[in-house]
């Protein structure tokens, strides 16, 4: 066999430059395969209609410029924009409805408000539909259902932290015994490999919807399913970690006597915590985006109020909603970014 | 070049008289280190060891000497444990090295590394005492707290290796090349050892940095007593340091004797380069 190589070399070294073979940048089998994907990508269009998507969107653009009187999205849009816009900062409750009506009253900006209301209803006497005018008076609190959403923000935020926290805690051990040089026995490996890639394959918004129905609505499944998911991600990725570190001071430890587990406390942890810090992080940023998403189906936090809201048509409380969420998001975006670009 | 090496001149007659017990224990085998027909092949290719016996009886600087491509590195590793070998048995203070008994074989052991092999995110002092993980407990390791001995002995081994005390509380990562090769010494003594390896300590070391490295290295293990098996590919080096050079050429040991014996002619043999087939071959594998 080495003597074929022999002959190759010797071969390429007699050629002169000018006559040097070079290999192709794209070969046959790259474009067959390309040739293929365009197939398949066009047979699903058709399937799916994308050219109604192409033809909605264009006619949408052309709306816009002013080239055409409407378009179907236009109109869902501006619809959608009449009922959030104002967005509802403030909380009117029916006094009646309000229990501890004198603690609510004394925080700051509360305030009363009396209302003369006319309900139209019908006179059992005379059998017409006749206008009773009364009034009603409302608590209001200027601030106060910005206040509770952004309580429910926090709910959210506690719902991922809470579910960091059980993955890192759970995906430290198993990672070593999903990295192929720390795990105590090849078929150990295997299995560990295999419950994490089953972790991470049931999606957060289906395990939720189950969860709920075996914890009952509230954050504790909203925690439990993002744990779950996480941890899939996160033995994953530690492991993955654990596998590429500077073999060298392993060794260096190991050829002492060392344990194993000496030698990940020593030299691999101190590697690779930058790293695991950097991903336990990018996790939490994730996991407050997909908590504000499983509140959907009822694992508590911002999520489970915008179904509500949503269900109820209050748009205009979907907006203050979904404005919060957005700047959270964006917030945490930047700050997890620069933290992790601190770290490494 | 390193302070005076206080205090261990009595635990050398300690250390030559279990030796000597571990000289009867194993009968007649080697002392400190024996190896017998040691065979490693990678793949295809010639074998990196293709049966080398030696053994190294007393406390003495030997040098491993040959070109890149020798076998000094994977003898080294074999020694240490580290690479399976295909054949052959090593013993370390008369103990045959097994895969069951490789811990506490390893605890004879001290080992420094070419490419330093620090923990780049550990200080130098924590690094020295990751040495020591076999003589501290668990709970111990997991919150690196080292007992008080252990750190005083640390520190003096930093001080006795030429480092600072604001070195010693430096990354390994933000230290010179010496600086944590001396690190590397000092980690791989703490444990006192009865045999110390060193692949290629300084490879990657200015000639200055290197010959003041190696005499570090004499000086701190003459004193205590070691052996010591370092591995070079300088000529000059081996020749300044050594009490035994042990030449190695494609897996097999070419010369083993003093440096008096060793003449510019073997020197030649010993890294004369083979004919073409042989470099092509290595090429090929």
């Amino acid at each position: 066999m080495s003597v074929q190589v022999l002959g190759d070399r010797a071969g390429s070294h007699d050629r002169p430059p000018e006559a040097w073979r070079l290999k192709p940048v794209f070969d046959a089998r790259a474009v067959i395969l390309a040739g293929l994907a365009v197939v398949l990508l066009a047979f699903s269009a058709q399937r799916l209609d994308l050219g109604q998507m192409f033809s909605d969107v264009g006619s949408f653009i052309l709306a816009s410029a002013g080239l055409k009187e409407r378009s179907d999205i236009g109109d869902g849009l501006s619809g959608l924009s009449a009922g959030m816009f104002p967005i509802v900062i403030d909380e009117r409750t029916p006094v009646e409805f309000v229990d501890d009506l004198d603690a609510r009253l004394a925080a700051p900006f509360a305030r009363l408000e009396t209302v003369a209301t006319e309900e139209i209803a019908l006179d059992t006497n005379t059998l017409e539909m006749s206008g009773n005018m009364g009034e009603r008076t409302y608590l209001v609190e200027p601030a106060g259902y910005l206040l509770f959403v952004l309580l429910k923000m926090l709910e959210t935020f506690e719902i991922a932290a809470w579910a960091t926290l059980f993955a890192v805690a759970v995906s430290l051990p198993l990672s070593v015994l999903c990295a192929r040089n720390y795990a105590p026995h090849v078929s150990i490996y295997g299995a560990g490999r295999t419950f994490v890639s089953f972790l991470r394959s049931v999606p957060e918004l289906i395990s939720a919807l189950f969860l709920v129905l075996a914890f009952g609505f509230g954050p504790i499944p909203g925690i439990v399913a993002l744990a779950i998911h996480s941890t899939g991600f996160l033995a994953k990725f530690f492991a993955e970690d654990i596998e590429a570190a500077d073999p060298r001071p392993q060794e260096a430890i190991a050829v002492t006597g060392a344990s194993r587990f000496a030698v990940l406390r020593l030299a691999v942890l101190p590697s690779v915590l930058a790293s695991f810090t950097g991903l336990s992080l990018y996790i939490l940023d994730r996991n407050v985006r997909m908590a504000t998403v499983i509140g959907l189906v009822g694992a508590g936090g911002i999520g489970q109020e915008l179904k509500g809201r949503f269900d109820m048509f209050q748009y205009d409380r979907v907006g203050t909603l979904l404005l919060v969420i957005f700047l959270t998001v964006l917030l945490l975006d930047a700050l997890s970014a620069r933290i992790r670009r601190r770290l490494i | 070049m390193a302070g005076g090496w206080i205090g261990k001149g009595a635990t050398v007659d300690k250390k030559s008289d279990s030796l000597a017990q571990v000289a009867l224990d194993a009968g007649k085998a080697g002392k400190l280190l024996s190896c017998r027909e040691l065979v490693k092949a990678y793949g295809e290719g010639p074998p990196a060891l293709a049966g080398v016996s030696f053994q190294m009886d007393a406390p003495g600087f030997t040098v491993l000497l040959g070109s890149s491509g020798s076998g000094k590195t994977t003898l080294l590793r074999a020694i240490a444990g580290l690479v399976p070998l295909e054949s052959g048995e090593i013993q370390v203070a008369g103990r045959t090295m097994t895969r069951t008994n490789l811990s506490s074989v390893r605890r004879q052991l001290g080992m420094v590394h070419q490419e330093f092999a620090l923990v780049e995110r550990l200080t130098s002092v924590q690094n020295v005492l990751s040495g020591a993980a076999t003589q501290v407990s668990w709970p111990r390791i997991v919150c690196q707290a080292y007992p008080e001995e252990l750190r005083r002995r640390a520190c003096q081994l930093l001080a006795d290796v030429g480092l600072t005390e604001a070195q010693a509380n430096r990354k390994a990562r933000e230290l010179s090349g010496g600086q944590r090769q001396r690190v590397g010494i000092a980690r791989a003594l703490i444990r006192k050892p009865k045999l110390f390896l060193a692949d290629e300590p300084v490879a990657n070391l200015d000639p200055e940095t290197a010959a003041g490295l190696l005499t570090l290295l004499r000086e701190a293990v003459t004193s205590r007593g070691i052996g010591v098996l370092c591995s070079l590919h300088q000529t000059d080096l081996a020749l300044r340091y050594a009490d035994r050079i042990i030449g190695l050429k494609a897996g097999r040991i070419v010369f083993d004797g003093a440096p008096d014996a060793f003449t510019p002619s073997v020197a030649s043999t010993l890294f004369a380069r083979d004919g073409a087939p042989h470099a092509l071959t290595v090429a090929a594998a």
